[in-house]
């Protein structure tokens, strides 16, 4: 146990293991690509199947939505954004955690952020493309959706550049992109592993045409390390700007409860807390699921939500500061919206369990022992789902539903079409992150390697300074 | 028919990172040019063994981050301005603040573009074939093995350098020959 004490040098406060200490290169290799190699078993097909279904419930929606018009949504005037726009939301703010984790914790050298941050950034991936197929359906048309992008179109007309809403196109499809290549560029290693551990001819041909040759040439990971470093660079600032101009959607308009100067800022904590829980949601049965709890170890679940008490704490914040410049204006408006309508009016309940989910829950992980114990955070993670799911609907429909003037109020619920739609992208989810996990490796396999080493290195000369 | 260019490498296997590094650095300092390493992840001073030039990604982002900026202010100015100007409760036909967050996003978007199509340019990747790939024992190189190439004329007798190699601590050493890069 001497050896295990002396791996972390680095870091005497963090006395627990990031890499289970009995792992050589060729060890780590066969245990975190066994899972592609294995059978799925029968929990993975279920799971499938399951999610398949559900995916089902989305063909359904979209069909009888793209036949009918929007017109089979519970959308009305007042309320012309609800359920698309919520999920829309909600989907791109569980992507946040991903671009977090593979970015923002690389640039501080986070060396936690290792085992988990493929399994994060393919998180990422799937909820940007949930999450725009919303906008698109609330088009209308959406055949005509590249209307939304200048090109030279007959109609003489470019689109308008002072519009959020166009601000929000470009957000989304840039985040989609470079999620995408920086999501690609860390696995092409990973790919030419496994082509080269395949057993079969089929199997490396597939690998080998996404490795695209990798060879591991010492000129090529010359060129590798500095564009890696410079996507997470350029990744961070993208993460940060893609949630404030989602943001920018509602503080822009004049509406009571959405004009807003803290828009941004509580946005992107909303949306990294919501991520994060995401993750924990998906990492705790995956990783028993695919046996790497030697990679991913409860001190990465620790952390994880730790993030999710200190961003609960910042989302917190926001609502009471909120809640303050409501009060503090003196805007009847803005007063009647956070204080009589969100509170005690027609969605209250929906209002009181985001508080519950949001500000409550998160509060139970100062206590190390919910932070460590795997049941209790798993339901922690789904409450903040949850609450944070609420949070965009209390955002959206309370302050659309009763406005200025109370002639034009009215009340907004959602009809089957919304719920296919909205389970249908989470079964859409599933599928993907399931086949995610079936065909390419979990864990950032070169640099659990790197990370090794690093770690032997630093004990080794730890061991010489002592003696 | 012209004949085909052959070129051959000899692969050495070495146990260890560090000892690879270490050899790569020796073989350079006799004079051996053109080497090449291969690893599962980086080598820590992998780059400096083998005598490398500063990488030109930087330099490629920094390109694309510019045209991506020029692009998107020129676009959003000649779009609303002039071509088709809109007038929006108002405000000046030029509104450059308006036009900050696409120009920031085109940036960023042309820069990961200049990263990812730069770094497979610079390593002239993809290239399914290579042949190093016609040694069996070199596919550890992306799992578990540390190799060195060393180029080295077709045809000619390779016993000298491999010596060399085994003496630097090469566990084992083979001759591949394949068409020119």
């Amino acid at each position: 146990m001497a050896e295990t004490a002396a791996t972390h040098p680095l870091d005497p406060l963090e006395p627990r293991d990031l890499v289970a200490p009995h792992h050589d290169d060729k060890s780590l290799n066969e245990t975190l690509l066994d899972h592609v190699w294995r059978k799925p078993g029968k929990g993975w097909f279920m799971l499938f199947g399951l999610t398949l279904s559900a995916l089902g419930l989305l063909v359904v929606g979209v069909t009888y939505t793209l036949a009918r018009g929007i017109g089979v949504w519970g959308n009305n005037q007042p309320v012309g954004w609800a359920f698309d726009i919520i999920n829309f939301v909600w989907w791109v703010g569980i992507g946040h955690a991903g671009t977090l984790i593979s970015a923002i914790l690389l640039l501080f050298q986070q060396k936690w952020r290792t085992s988990i941050n493929r399994f994060a950034e393919a998180m990422t991936l799937f909820a940007v493309m949930c999450a725009g197929l919303f906008p698109l359906l609330h088009t209308g048309r959406p055949w005509f959706a590249f209307w939304l992008f200048p090109y030279p179109s007959t109609l003489g007309a470019w689109p308008q550049f002072r519009s959020p809403l166009v601000w929000d196109v470009f957000a989304i499809s840039t985040y989609l992109t470079v999620s995408a290549l920086f999501w690609f560029v860390g696995l092409i290693p990973d790919l030419a592993a496994l082509r080269d551990s395949s057993k079969t001819k089929i199997q490396r041909t597939i690998y080998g045409l996404f490795a695209l040759g990798w060879r591991g040439s010492g000129r090529h990971w010359h060129n590798y390390k500095i564009a890696y470093l410079l996507l997470a660079g350029l990744s961070t600032p993208l993460v940060v700007s893609v949630h404030t101009i989602v943001s920018f959607d509602f503080a822009v308009s004049l509406l009571p409860g959405w004009h807003a100067t803290i828009f941004p800022p509580y946005f992107v904590a909303g949306a990294v807390f919501s991520g994060f829980a995401m993750v924990i949601t998906l990492i705790v049965p995956a990783r028993k699921y695919l046996g790497l709890r030697d990679v991913i170890t409860d001190r990465h679940l620790e952390n994880m939500n730790k993030v999710i008490l200190a961003t609960g704490l910042l989302v917190s914040y926001g609502y009471l500061m909120e809640h303050f410049v409501a009060w503090y204006s003196q805007n009847q408006f803005e007063f009647w919206t956070f204080y009589v309508n969100r509170a005690t009016g027609p969605y209250a309940g929906v209002y009181w369990l985001m508080i519950t989910c949001n500000v409550v829950t998160p509060n139970i992980f100062w206590f190390k022992k919910c932070r460590t114990s795997i049941p209790i955070m798993w339901v922690a993670s789904i409450a903040v789902n949850i609450g944070m799911w609420c949070e965009r609907f209390i955002i959206i429909v309370t302050s659309l539903s009763q406005d200025f003037l109370p002639s034009s109020w009215g009340i907004y619920s959602p009809t089957w079409v919304d719920w296919c739609i909205y389970v249908g992208t989470l079964g859409l989810f599933g599928t993907l992150f399931l086949l995610f996990l079936k065909f390419v490796p979990a864990v950032a396999i070169s640099e659990v390697k790197e990370l090794q080493l690093e770690l032997k290195h630093a004990a080794h000369q730890k061991s010489h300074g002592e003696h | 028919m012209e004949a085909t260019v052959l070129d051959s490498w000899v692969l050495a296997e070495f146990e260890t990172p560090d000892v690879l590094v270490d050899a790569t650095r020796q073989m350079r300092e006799k004079g051996f040019q053109g080497m090449d390493t291969y690893s599962p992840y980086p080598l820590h001073g992998g780059s400096e063994a083998l005598g490398l030039p500063p990488s030109k990604v930087p330099f490629i982002a920094l390109c694309g981050g510019l045209t991506g900026l020029t692009t998107a202010l020129a676009m959003q100015t000649w779009m609303n301005t002039y071509d088709y100007p809109l007038n929006i409760g108002g405000r000046p036909l030029l509104s450059l603040p308006a036009w900050v967050p696409i120009t920031f996003e085109l940036s960023v978007l042309f820069a990961a573009f200049g990263i990812f199509f730069g770094l497979l340019g610079l390593s002239r990747l993809p290239q399914p074939y290579h042949p190093v790939f016609e040694s069996e024992a070199f596919r550890t190189a992306s799992t578990h093995g540390y190799w060195l190439s060393v180029p080295h004329a077709t045809g000619q007798d390779a016993a000298a350098v491999i010596d060399q190699l085994k003496a630097l601590g090469a566990t084992q050493v083979t001759v591949v020959t394949g068409e020119k890069e």
